[in-house]
């Protein structure tokens, strides 16, 4: 499939998002099967300043996965940067991993199932943990020196319930395609490259975006019903520059360019929650249910009234509303949030729903973005109640590489 | 208390909890069913999926009564009030014209209503909405001429507004809902009756938890571990019954029950951290304090509740949320880490459930008999499941130890408990009015 130029990609992809938002209301979102497998066709690019997979418009499915490097040579660390590169370029471009079957006798290079799937947008970001920096002392690698200050330690926050098992990795792959077997390709292939040299510590399936990335996107609704990320970070370059990306002159400068990544699994008690009246819902979340307008308000995008209080005198978004206490912070704090539902089957000890919210948050500088935010949410948030926090991590994304370079190569050289 | 939150975030949740469940009983309308495109039927269904109150229930085709009258200003309005059906919902007929909404100024009593809306051939004025303020409570849109389509909210005594977008003349009008009628009143008393036995039920529990907790905290003082780890389920079984109404006075649950890493290590007291204490450190050394803390917090958990009132859809609340901590901390073993006795505070959560439901179920009886039949069968279910787990040991207060279980053994213990706090979240909304 021939590379568009990602510009006109986006154009286009405005443009017939702008034409499906104007229906709304529905189960349906309204869009004509035109429009929406234009929607849902087509590559993205992957060569670029920036990594793919951060702005692009939110797609639909989610593969994410965390590596951790078996290997101590920092050698065959850059041939697997190099290898991943070239299969995450020909997959994004909807093409199977090459070189092509030269022997019956082999193994077939590709999988093989998603031959003949369009690509769906998808896009594979890959991202390096603290722990490819330096794990318990030792410095694998000889990276120590090179590891990026706003790449902390996760601190813990307050109800935190970490399961060490699923957090963190050296290094990271999200997948992201509206195509679920086709994330899920990219994912399996970018493995078994990698067999040998690093192995999968743990992974994540998404169904079902819960954030827009782009203001054309419909906001969609998470688990408990209610449309989620409504306020996201501003789809513009100066918010991006701001908030986003790590500048030319950050430190350190093989990051300039790259952002971070912050991942939480979140299970959402959904029995709980199911059970919990509609006017609780409401409370807890500080908006609508049916519309997303904030509480006092008619539509999802009217502005937050903080101050509007009820006949009986009470804050019509109660204090401690997620709501209000998210607005409150994010006055403040702008992050991109890229979070997908999950649902992983039963919880063996409760034979409840597994589900929940697989957050995933891009920024500049988690030290000053992510952590106070969740600190306060954390001890704030009434939506805690409902809510766990049951894996975490961090990843630092390096810039994207021209073609012909690699994923890392201003970090690895 | 269910530690995985931090004390602040506690103390507003329930209080929110709480005053969300007080600010249902003022805000009118509890459930609306709306739908955009849906048709009535699906409308219909939607509403009593929540409520029960309209279930299945077949609109009234009676007219509206109305009277016509002159309002200051010399504006003709039309005044209507509804028409109650044999089963008691009530029906209230609105015609859409070019004009706007008919009537325009409606009259009713609080409970379930259905809307039944019918355009007389109007193109341009084709969508029906009650709102409370700004919100939408129910909707119909798309009556196209000569349709007429339905839904239904079950309505509280307040004021109302309706509106019919695009009515050339008149397209708000108002809807005065009042208190039910002195039929009532033998209702009015069973829910003062209600209230009060509950409130009996929570004075006593909290005078028992004085008298426990009092002998558990001498055992502390003395320095004798194997006296205080045997009392100290049994200290905490009248908590856990009450556990709500505490967690309504802001501090206090928090003080009492917030568990490791709940609040900052330098204020962090009560039950859990004498917990870690016997269990853990296995020393009560300089536990002193702490117990004295304890004593006192009891005693004014006490006094506060002299002053407690509440109504019954807070009460129903209430039992819910004991089922949501059994759920969320007892069945994972979280509440009581250190010791394993989380049987014994299930065993509190359940009996104060069920002490709640017991106040409640005259006023149930009356509104949907089989739903007391219903719940009475899984309230005892659940009692029979946490049964298979008596013990002797007094360390766990009548029952076995939490590490002694199964998955499979919580796992059936979750599902059970579920089967029983699904309908048992219905009861708030039916009690509301």
């Amino acid at each position: 499939m021939a590379l568009l130029s990602r510009r006109r990609l986006l154009v286009a992809g405005a443009t017939t998002a702008a034409s499906a938002a104007v229906v709304s209301g529905g189960y349906t979102l309204g869009h004509s099967e035109r429009a929406r497998a234009a929607e849902t066709s087509g590559a993205e690019a992957f060569w670029g300043r920036h990594q793919a997979g951060i702005t692009t418009a939110q797609q639909d499915r989610l593969h994410f996965a965390a590596f951790d490097l078996t290997t101590t040579d920092v050698d065959a660390v850059r041939t697997l940067l190099r290898k991943w590169t070239a299969a995450a370029a020909t997959m994004t471009a909807g093409q199977m991993v090459g070189p092509a079957q030269t022997s019956d006798l082999a193994p077939p290079t590709d999988t093989g199932e998603a031959d003949g799937l369009d690509p769906a947008h998808l896009t594979i970001t890959f991202g390096f943990g603290a722990s490819l920096f330096g794990n318990n002392g030792t410095d694998r690698f000889g990276l120590a020196s090179r590891r990026p200050a706003p790449l902390i330690d996760m601190p813990a926050f307050a109800g935190d319930e970490i399961d060490p098992a699923v957090s963190d990795g050296d290094l990271c792959v999200q997948a992201c395609s509206n195509d679920p077997l086709v994330a899920y390709h990219a994912v399996r292939n970018l493995a078994r490259i990698a067999r040998g040299t690093a192995q999968l510590r743990w992974s994540q399936q998404g169904f079902g975006r819960t954030s827009s990335t782009t203001p054309d996107q419909v906001t969609p609704r998470n688990l408990m019903g209610f449309k989620d990320g409504t306020n996201n970070l501003a789809d513009t370059q100066a918010a991006h520059d701001a908030h986003l990306w790590v500048g030319r002159d950050d430190d350190p400068a093989w990051m300039a360019d790259g952002s971070y990544l912050v991942v939480r699994r979140i299970r959402i008690h959904i029995e709980v929650w199911d059970r919990s009246s509609l006017a609780d819902q409401e409370a807890t979340v500080g908006r609508l249910k049916a519309s997303g307008a904030p509480i006092g308000s008619r539509n999802e995008h009217d502005s937050i009234d903080l101050a509007a209080k009820g006949a009986d005198g009470e804050l019509l978004i109660p204090a401690r509303a997620h709501a209000r206490v998210a607005n409150q912070i994010g006055n403040d704090i702008h992050i991109l949030r890229r979070g997908y539902s999950f649902t992983d089957g039963i919880d063996e000890q409760t034979g409840q729903l597994d589900a929940g919210l697989f957050f995933l948050a891009y920024q500049r500088d988690p030290r000053t973005q992510f952590v106070p935010l969740q600190a306060q949410l954390a001890t704030h948030d009434a939506l805690n109640e409902y809510i766990q926090h049951v894996s975490s991590a961090m990843f630092a994304i390096p810039p994207g590489a021209a073609e012909g370079s690699y994923i890392g190569a201003t970090l690895f050289g | 208390m269910n530690g995985r939150y931090s004390s602040g975030l506690r103390r507003s949740t329930r209080t929110l909890r709480w005053s969300a469940a007080a600010a249902l009983v003022s805000v009118p309308v509890l459930v609306a069913g709306c739908g955009d495109d849906k048709p009535a039927a699906t409308t219909t269904t939607l509403a009593s999926a929540s409520t029960a109150a309209a279930a299945g229930t077949t609109a009234s085709t009676a007219a509206a009564a109305g009277t016509t009258a002159t309002a200051a200003g010399g504006t003709t309005v039309t005044a209507a009030t509804a028409t109650v059906s044999a089963d008691g919902v009530k029906t209230i007929e609105i015609t859409l014209s070019d004009d706007g909404c008919e009537p325009r100024s409606i009259a009713a009593t609080a409970g379930p209503t259905t809307f039944k809306i019918t355009n007389d051939g109007s193109a341009a004025v084709t969508e029906f909405e009650v709102l409370s303020g700004t919100k939408i409570l129910g909707e119909v849109e798309n009556v196209i001429p000569g349709a007429d389509r339905s839904f239904s909210l079950t309505l509280a005594a307040g004021s109302y507004t309706t509106k019919c977008p695009g009515g050339e003349k008149f397209e708000a009008g108002t809807l005065e809902v009042a208190d039910a009628a002195s039929g009532q009143a033998a209702d009015k008393t069973a829910r003062d009756a209600a209230v009060a036995t509950y409130i009996a039920y929570v004075t006593s529990q909290a005078d028992k938890l004085i008298t426990v907790t009092d002998t558990f905290v001498a055992a502390v003082a003395k320095g004798d571990l194997d006296a205080a780890r045997a009392q100290f389920a049994a200290a905490r079984y009248p908590y856990e019954a009450i556990e709500p109404i505490a967690e309504s006075f802001g501090d206090l649950d928090p003080a009492i029950d917030a568990r490791e890493g709940d609040v900052a290590a330098d204020t962090w007291g009560g039950f859990h951290r004498l917990e870690k204490a016997m269990w853990v450190d296995n020393s009560l050394t300089g536990m002193g304090t702490v117990a004295d803390g304890l004593a006192a917090n009891v005693k004014k958990l006490r006094t506060q509740i002299g002053t407690l009132t509440l109504e019954p859809a807070q009460i129903a609340n209430g039992a819910v949320e004991l089922l949501n901590e059994v759920s969320t901390s007892k069945i994972t073993g979280e509440e009581d880490r250190y010791s394993h006795t989380d049987l014994s505070d299930f065993a509190g959560n359940l009996a104060g459930a069920k002490a709640a439901f017991e106040a409640l179920k005259p006023l149930i009886a009356t509104r949907e008999a089989s739903l007391v039949t219903d719940l009475e069968a899984r309230f005892a279910a659940v009692q029979a499941a946490l049964d298979a787990y008596k013990g002797t040991d007094p360390v766990f207060n009548g029952y076995k130890s939490f590490t002694d279980l199964t998955t499979a053994d919580t796992r059936a213990l979750s599902t059970v408990v579920d089967a029983l706090a699904e309908p048992l979240s219905r009861v708030a909304a039916l009690v509301l009015v």
